[in-house]
């Protein structure tokens, strides 16, 4: 009997099922591929060009302060004066009274906001609806918590006149979104601006979204991590402050994105006390504190932020304005090598049509690795030009359904854009030259 | 909010804290109660809200009070640790993303440390995870590890975080107490042991894991090879895991040895151990530590790590590493902060102990870690009119930072529900304090008896 017991413990897995199905990560083999072959990398999404010097001087006065406390433990939900300026500045934005001490809570990144979420919220049984294309985490965190994910697409609609294709031409059937709703929907994912497609939600769209939340009394997950990062003069709405929203609705922020110190790993999760007070259940449960000293840094810079808020010297002002001026470079530059940019409206990501390239990388009928995958990995290793399968952005049933789009990232320095544009003028010449 | 009762969700009735705003209110009454109902917590973490930390550090935040309760240091961390992190957060992209799974330079420190310290090879790469401290390790390896159907053992007293962790992983806590072994009288942490055959009679073919802590936290019993090895060899015995908490492993007193249980044999294979640079280099708010072990177990801690939080902080890492390629270095030298920090602490844990028996109290004098555990039965303070629900040592260290601005925190915190009765007596003190502090709490500790309660 002793040994038949000890025999079935060791031929099952040692690893919890939940891990099933989740194991797989893009960023892992990409990430990888970029440190080893790549030149010039608009992969990963962080930025290549420094925070700002504000905010690495918060850092420093932190650190060179006579208080030492600042290297122990904070409060677990949150960094005193993180939490406060937080409320102020999300209450103003919002039209809410915030209390930093329920309303606020700081997590490792954004990334770890969204685990909390899903963890907090989503049991064995419950489907979670999540747009495509959509950041790849979403979906292993959905089923890690024994959720079903349910997917809906943006689909492309060609503009008139020839126009470069922008973000905004990628919308949701209204009908099939409503149609994915039903009993056993928990939440639904809504990340805008969008990553990988750079689209910023209008307010139709939104108010769809959230009439159907409401209908079906649906936890709207908001990633908004970019929420600073719009351009032409677009306005980034707050899914939350939509009618019946508030309560229904946890938003995630980012000071990685924010700040572009996405090295810090400081996020936060802002919502009503009702839902919030079971994401601060997982966090106790799962990481209690997050470093001091990166959220006191934060915080100051914050502050200069309320200060600043919405005049030409303000980080928020200036960031995108930048960006912008990079995207439109990059955009330019892939136009005139022949890979077809959609034109985002938001977030430091844009899509490229790589259909003209394709005869450097033949179809693989034995792969069913999707093309894009391959075409990715052929481009780091002979190019040395980093990018991310738009394929990654979508789950398994799907990653065929766009075959041919790579993902660029415009966060880095002029240099680092002018040589991806080298790159890409002599690839073109090279097929061009007889 | 917290404090308040363990059952929450109330359909429909409910006072809703915030003000709602115009347009909320335009929202029906019936939909107000399907809304409650709906947006419920998983069953997941169903009863874990409540937590003594969030309820004592809150009160003892209170300036005035001496402060012996959560462990943290107020001495200050060494001033070359401090230097690295304002030199790594100077470089440009030491602010961007690391590696998800630790820091380059961090791994391949922690694995020469440890490697050194284990005498085998350490790959950095497939052997090491880096978390969001020793709590971030203790999550992945429960998660990764554990599911509904096991059971895990754990050794009572024990850090709290275990029995919640433990369940939100869908499995079912065993507990086995430390016992005293000499009736009631008991002068040093290493009177505190395990009953070898009441061990074995926990173990079954559904315990998946045991949770070692040493050097242990409230106790700060440091266990001994004999007393790993009759652990180790139930491991082996019923094929069971061993995740090792190991975060005070340089704080060892005088007479006593740090064992690694995954250095005994056939124990490599099976241990997960883990480690806090909080702990390390008395930065708990860096929040950085990390899990060691045979690849085929990390892999799944990374698994899990690589779908909640991704990577932890890249200028910390860096400066940790920095920190841990100085000490390395002079491994073989007195000087080097993972013995010097244990000679300071030792004589702060002989003063403690002095204060506290000079107040005529007998606490358990610790042989590692930086907490002290006391009976505090004998002060014979009558707390009876107070709530009775709760465990005895909780209503005496509330009523201690009330009246005598000193805190602790209450033993039966860390005791499952079978024990609690067995531990009320006692109240954890935490002293890993400056001498200010330690003067005032001496102080406090002289005048007992002179004030009425």
């Amino acid at each position: 009997f002793f040994c038949l017991s000890l025999q079935a413990k060791m031929s099952r897995p040692v690893h919890s099922r939940r891990l099933e199905g989740v194991d797989k990560n893009i960023w892992v083999e990409f990430v990888k591929l970029a440190a080893t072959y790549s030149t010039v990398n608009l992969g990963q999404g962080f930025p290549d060009f420094p925070p700002p010097d504000f905010l690495k001087e918060a850092l420093v006065t932190a650190l060179s302060g006579e208080n030492h406390m600042l290297h122990q433990y904070t409060r677990a939900f949150g960094h005193p004066p993180l939490v406060k300026i937080l409320a102020q500045f999300f209450g103003k934005l919002l039209g809410q009274d915030l209390d930093p001490m329920t309303n606020v809570m700081v997590t490792v990144g954004a990334y770890q906001a969204l685990f909390c979420c899903f963890q907090a919220f989503v049991d064995e049984g419950d489907e979670v609806i999540i747009i495509e294309p959509f950041f790849d985490c979403y979906e292993p965190m959905v089923t890690m918590a024994g959720g079903t994910p349910v997917f809906v697409p943006l689909r492309p609609k060609a503009p008139e006149n020839g126009k470069m294709m922008s973000s905004a031409d990628w919308k949701l059937d209204s009908a099939e979104l409503a149609s994915k709703f039903n009993e056993r929907t928990k939440a639904i994912v809504l990340n805008s601006p969008n990553n990988p497609l750079g689209k910023v939600f209008s307010r139709g769209e939104l108010e769809l979204i959230a009439d159907l939340c409401v209908k079906h009394d649906v936890l709207c997950i908001s990633d908004e991590v970019y929420e600073w990062l719009v351009y032409d003069g677009k306005e980034h709405i707050r899914i939350a402050s939509l009618p019946g929203m508030w309560d229904h609705t946890v938003i995630i922020g980012s000071a990685g994105k924010t700040f572009s110190a996405t090295g810090w790993k400081v996020g936060w999760t802002v919502g009503p006390n009702r839902l919030l007070q079971h994401i601060r259940t997982v966090h106790q449960n799962s990481v209690y504190h997050c470093a001091t000293v990166a959220q006191e840094a934060v915080a100051q810079g914050f502050q200069r932020e309320f200060m600043l808020y919405g005049k030409p010297d303000s980080y928020f002002v200036q960031l995108p304005k930048e960006l912008q001026k990079k995207r439109d470079w990059l955009v330019q530059s892939l136009d005139a090598a022949g890979m077809k940019p959609i034109i985002p409206e938001g977030t430091y990501f844009l899509l490229a049509d790589i259909s003209n390239f394709k005869s450097d990388v033949p179809d693989n009928p034995n792969s069913d690795e999707p093309y894009d995958s391959r075409f990715a990995k052929w481009m780091v290793k002979n190019k040395g030009l980093a990018a991310i399968p738009l394929s990654a952005f979508y789950c398994r049933a799907h990653k065929n359904n766009y075959s041919h789009f790579i993902r660029f990232c415009f966060a880095k320095e002029e240099a680092t854009l002018k040589a991806a544009s080298d790159i890409l003028q002599k690839w073109k010449q090279e097929k061009t030259s007889p | 909010m917290l404090l308040a009762s363990r059952s929450f969700c109330c359909l429909g009735i409910r006072t809703y804290q915030l003000q709602t705003d115009l347009l909320s209110r335009s929202i029906k009454l019936s939909a107000s109660a399907t809304m409650t109902f709906r947006q419920k917590n998983t069953r997941r973490i169903e009863g874990l809200d409540s937590n003594v930390w969030v309820e004592f550090t809150k009160v003892a935040a209170d300036p005035s009070i001496v402060n012996l309760g959560q462990g943290l240091p107020d001495i200050s961390p060494p001033n070359y640790v401090k230097e690295e992190l304002a030199k790594a957060s100077a470089v440009d992209r030491l602010n961007q993303y690391t590696r998800g799974f630790g820091h380059p330079s961090l791994v391949k420190a922690l694995s020469q440390v440890y490697e050194r310290v284990c005498g085998r090879k350490i790959d950095p790469l497939t052997d090491i995870l880096v978390t969001v401290g020793a709590y971030g390790s203790l999550f992945s390896t429960i998660q990764a590890l554990i599911e509904e159907g096991d059971e895990v053992i754990i050794i009572e007293p024990f850090y709290d975080c275990y029995e919640p962790m433990v369940k939100m992983a869908g499995a079912k806590p065993v507990f086995i107490p430390l016992r005293y072994k000499n009736d009631g009288n008991s002068a040093s942490s290493a009177d505190w042991v395990l009953d070898p055959a009441e061990l074995a009679n926990k173990f079954n073919s559904k315990t998946k894991a045991i949770i070692l802590n040493t050097p242990h936290n409230p106790v700060g019993k440091v266990f001994t090879r004999e007393e790993l090895q009759v652990i180790a060899d139930l491991c082996i015995k019923h094929d069971t895991l061993c995740i090792s908490d190991e975060v005070y492993e340089w704080l060892v007193y005088k007479g006593n040895q740090h064992i690694k249980i995954a250095t005994l044999p056939g124990m490599w294979e099976r241990t997960i151990t883990i480690g806090s640079a909080g702990k390390t280099y008395s930065v708990t708010g860096w929040k950085l530590g990390w899990s060691i072990g045979p690849q085929n177990l990390i892999k799944h801690l990374q698994v899990v790590h690589q779908n909640t939080l991704y990577a932890c902080p890249t200028p910390l890492q860096e400066a940790l590493a920095q920190a841990f390629w100085i000490d390395y270095k002079r491994m073989d030298d007195p000087d080097c902060y993972f013995y010097s920090l244990s000679r300071e602490l030792e004589s702060k844990r002989d003063r403690m102990a002095q204060l506290l028996q000079d107040a005529g109290l007998k606490p358990v004098v610790p042989d590692g870690g930086y907490f002290m555990i006391v009976d505090v039965s004998t002060l014979n303070v009558d707390l009876s009119d107070v709530d009775a629900k709760q465990p005895y040592d909780y209503k005496f260290v509330k009523w201690m930072i009330t009246s005598k601005k000193l805190s602790a925190i209450p033993l039966s915190a860390f005791c499952g529900p079978e024990t609690k009765r067995q531990f009320e007596k006692y109240i954890r003190f935490c002293f890993i304090k400056k001498d200010s502090t330690l003067d005032a709490a001496e102080v406090i500790l002289k005048n007992w008896n002179k004030q009425t309660a």
